[in-house]
């Protein structure tokens, strides 16, 4: 993977946190890394240049990062609206995963960050690219996924099988499970 | 869906939109033999972004490279931590102790969720296993607390005496394994909390 000359928007509230993913990314060849620690930074940077891929925290202040990314994916004059968006969040209840997904997230990543797993992330949306869906509710990355090991499949569309959305305080997913919610359908397309 | 209410990304040139088809339940007629109005069609189409096209170039860095560079990267950032996670936990422990005296700072909970999310999240990528275990399980009764849980003070108190431990030299290189009693305690702790 070559990250030299993309810029990358670090968009996290803790300046600490900020700095070593900062490192990570320079470790992997990145030489334009840019930070904002809230959501109107994010849009005051995008009004003011071109992003080729934001990481975003899902605790980003002052609405969080899906509302975020719902306003970027929703705003139909935005040169950003595809910027491949890869949302950060401790929180890996199946649920919380599906609304970063359905926010429009090309991924989730777990915090705490390692550098295996940020790499991992990264290269996957470059050489995995899934197709965009722009409906009336929603636009962002291709939803449809099945789920290896989940009884029954899940899907979205018609033909698809139902979704048994898990309640709120159901257990926190692995990032391979995640990864899982994420990985488009390789047939059926 | 209506027409033209699916409008091109904003950029032109990139991503571009390579092909476009259309799916969806396509429109039925009802039973009195007027069509129905149409439901909602999905457009699907290809984006190339820049990072893709970018990404893919030759000339990137091994996976292996990039993780040993990474890794390097915050190694350089270790020295500046013993500051910074003085400075995290005083301001923790003073935000705790505040509440606990009945002076609690407004927001005081989201704040010290904060605190321990930053702690957690900067201990464990730095290899500190013990303090992001300690920070990681302060988390998880914080959040508990936010979503409803009775706030025991005893319970986040005992989580900042344990991150006071961790944080000296001794206990930094630490596992959870090396100290059960300690790390068995605090789950005990917030699993009482959160049930």
């Amino acid at each position: 993977m070559n990250l030299r000359d993309l810029v990358i928007l670090v968009a996290d509230p803790s300046s600490y946190i900020s700095m070593l993913i900062h490192g990570m990314l320079r470790g992997f060849g990145s030489n334009k890394i840019l930070e904002v620690r809230n959501s109107t930074g994010v849009l005051q940077t995008l009004m003011g240049q071109k992003i080729d891929i934001m990481i975003c925290d899902m605790h980003l202040p002052p609405h969080g990062g899906l509302s975020l990314t719902r306003a970027i994916r929703s705003k139909t004059d935005n040169e950003h609206r595809t910027m491949p968006i890869l949302m950060m969040s401790s929180d890996s209840r199946e649920a919380t995963i599906k609304r970063a997904r359905d926010a429009g997230a090309n991924m989730v990543i777990v915090k705490p960050i390692s550098p295996s797993s940020l790499y991992d992330r990264l290269s996957w949306i470059a050489f995995n690219p899934r197709k965009f869906v722009d409906t009336e509710t929603y636009f962002g990355p291709d939803r449809r996924f099945k789920i290896e090991g989940y009884p029954g499949g899940v899907g979205r569309r018609s033909g698809d099988k139902e979704v048994e959305i898990g309640a709120e305080s159901g257990p926190a997913l692995g990032q391979d499970d995640i990864d899982n919610l994420f990985s488009s359908v390789q047939t059926g397309d | 869906m209506a027409k033209g209410k699916h409008p091109k990304s904003g950029n032109q040139k990139t991503p571009r939109v390579a092909a476009a088809k259309t799916a969806g339940p396509k429109a039925e007629a009802s039973k009195a033999g007027k069509p129905k109005a149409p439901a909602s069609e999905a457009r699907i189409f290809t984006v190339d972004t820049r990072f893709q096209q970018m990404a893919r170039r030759a000339g990137g860095i091994p996976r292996n490279k990039a993780l040993e560079r990474a890794q390097s990267a915050l190694d350089e950032v270790k020295p500046s931590y013993d500051d910074w996670l003085e400075r995290e936990v005083a301001g923790l422990a003073e935000l705790v102790k505040n509440a606990e005296g009945g002076n609690a700072e407004p927001g005081w909970l989201e704040t010290a969720a904060f605190r321990s999310r930053q702690l957690r999240d900067s201990a464990a990528p730095l290899g500190f296993e013990l303090l992001a275990f300690i920070a990681s399980s302060l988390c998880e009764l914080l959040d508990s607390i936010e979503a409803g849980s009775e706030c025991n003070m005893e319970s986040v108190t005992c989580h900042i005496d344990a991150l006071m431990l961790a944080r000296q030299g001794s206990y930094r290189r630490m596992k959870p394994e090396q100290v059960p009693e300690l790390t068995k305690g605090l789950q005990r702790v917030v699993k009482h909390v959160t049930i």
